[in-house]
């Protein structure tokens, strides 16, 4: 089994059946989706694979063979943030950060497909990711600056 | 049958952290031979902003930039104690016991700099990483100078110690009177809630809430903010959505993921508006008081006010699903009027405490 994660090419020893997000945690270390409930309901554990946002710990790493997964650590750096990066954390859309790598991935997923997001598509992009911590204001107000500064 | 509309408002008071003592916090301040400040404690950061307000309340006292101020809670084993980050209490308590240590930490500074500038010690001041005579800006050493100095040329250590306990109130048996304010750091709050309620399928839709909170001091605005908010929408969702023991007082049928445990999510967000009021507190650092927790409190009488306002009912339980709802609507239209203001009285024997419940012994419950 093959997976190119953030560019890099990876062979696999993890079986067909293992979640997505068990392979990225714990063979390939990259820790950035984060196992919330592991069963669907909470969007912490999202990664985009071939640019669709997906619940990792749903996803079986047999159906998506090959594919090209993109975690938050392809997207930017401390040093080189994306611009919906920037703008969660000049807006202070995260507090405890748990809910925020799934929260800024599902978001540039949107802002791809749909530059101009609207407060409905707002909501109904991130409405699977919970946050425990902001009461969703702040990212409101990321993703829509994000949205106005890639204008 | 329709959507009614209507406004509801509840207020708050809340003592930050514990009373009569039991929660301290102590904090320990130090300068490295270059003059960058460590700040060692054990508060630990939720995502509430700990150790940034940590960090601005050190940088203030001492008179350097926030930059040179690192805050270290990686070890809580071997950093003083904080008892934790609860009752709203990490500001106040352990923001109390930086700016003690702080406070102290600069006394040393400005001690080493009166003999390096052989000025007496209460004339001088320090401003963005300069100690300075005051009233004679030209005689001047940096931060970073004075602890080098302190380093290599005295053989001493910059540093301070603080820590923070609420005084213990004694109470007269006699009078019940104590010898002084059992509370410290009294925060109060206001909020309004706007709601929506469909009378036919019992749907409440929260459309905006306001948040009016004296905070004492907003030592960072935008934190602070994102606090409220946060503890605001928390307040909705128990008001409207969550619940622990939906059999309450029988504790089967927890929720146990996210599909059986609801809570708010980013859909059907109501406009937010919060306003900060500061009214500096006697005994907060630079006067703040604690706001986390008191922020998710008055949200749900909030909505149960306003549903009161929008149908003329009463709903006596949280969270406020639509069959309660629809229930409190057939009561009133049975004739029975508005269902009793004060609902279901559960009497509480203390020896039978909430964490009783996890070990099956229930309560008696009069209905
Ligand atoms: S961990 Fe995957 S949705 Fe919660
Ligand atoms: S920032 Fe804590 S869950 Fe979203």
């Amino acid at each position: 089994m093959k997976l190119n994660v953030n560019g890099v090419e990876h062979a696999l020893e993890s079986g067909a059946l293992t979640p997505l997000l068990h392979v990225l945690r714990e063979e390939l270390g990259v820790t950035s989706p984060k196992a919330g409930c592991q069963s669907g309901g909470c969007g912490a554990c999202t990664v985009l694979v071939d640019g669709e946002p997906r619940r990792s710990c749903l996803t079986p790493l047999g159906a998506v063979d090959g594919a090209e997964v993109t975690t938050i650590e392809g997207i930017g750096d401390a040093h080189d943030l994306h611009p919906v990066q920037e703008a969660f954390h000049t807006l202070h859309a995260a507090q405890c950060g748990f809910c925020t790598p799934g929260m800024i991935v599902a978001t540039v997923a949107l802002l791809k497909r749909l530059p101009q997001p609207g407060r409905r598509e707002i909501e109904r992009a991130l409405s699977g990711h919970i946050c425990r911590c902001t009461g969703y204001v702040k990212i409101v107000e990321a993703v829509e600056a994000a949205a106005g500064g890639s204008r | 049958m329709a959507k009614q509309r209507g406004r509801g408002m509840a207020a708050i008071e809340y003592p930050t952290g514990m009373n009569q003592g039991g929660d301290p916090s102590q904090c320990w301040v130090k300068l490295k031979p270059d003059g960058r400040v460590d700040v060692l404690s054990g508060t630990v950061d939720l995502g509430q902003g700990a150790k940034t307000i940590q960090t601005q309340i050190v940088a203030e006292v001492l008179g350097v930039p926030t930059d040179w101020v690192t805050f270290d809670n990686s070890n809580t084993d071997t950093s003083p104690l904080c008892t934790g980050s609860f009752a709203s209490r990490a500001t106040f308590m352990g923001g109390n016991a930086a700016r003690i240590a702080a406070e102290r930490a600069r006394e040393r500074v400005l001690d080493i700099a009166s003999r390096l500038l052989e000025v007496d010690a209460a004339d001088l001041d320090i401003d963005e990483g300069e100690v300075f005579v005051k009233g004679a800006t030209e005689k001047r050493v940096g931060v970073p100078d004075v602890a080098a100095a302190a380093t290599w040329q005295f053989g001493e250590l910059i540093t301070g110690t603080g820590a923070y306990l609420k005084p213990y109130a004694n109470v007269d048996p006699e009078t019940g009177r104590t010898d002084r304010n059992p509370h410290a750091g009294i925060s109060y709050g206001a909020c309004v809630a706007d709601v929506e309620v469909d009378d036919e399928t019992g749907a409440v839709a929260v459309t905006k809430l306001i948040q009016v909170y004296d905070v004492g001091r907003a030592i960072n605005p935008m934190f602070v903010e994102g606090q409220l908010q946060g503890g605001g929408i928390m307040g909705l969702s128990f008001g409207l959505l969550e619940s622990s023991y939906p059999y309450y007082p029988s504790v089967e049928h927890r929720g146990s993921e996210f599909g059986s445990y609801l809570s708010a999510s980013i859909e059907g967000l109501p406009e937010v508006e919060t306003v900060l009021l500061e009214n500096p507190d006697v005994d907060g650092p630079f006067g703040a008081k604690g706001v986390g927790e008191m922020a998710s409190n008055g949200i749900g009488p909030a909505i149960v006010a306003a549903i009161h306002d929008a149908i003329g009912i009463w709903v006596t339980e949280s969270p406020i699903t639509p069959e309660r709802v629809l229930r409190a609507l057939d009561e009133k239209a049975g004739g029975g009027g508005e269902p009793r203001r004060d609902g279901k009285r559960y009497v509480f024997d203390e020896s039978l405490s909430v964490n009783a419940l996890a070990t099956g012994i229930s309560f008696e419950v009069n209905v």
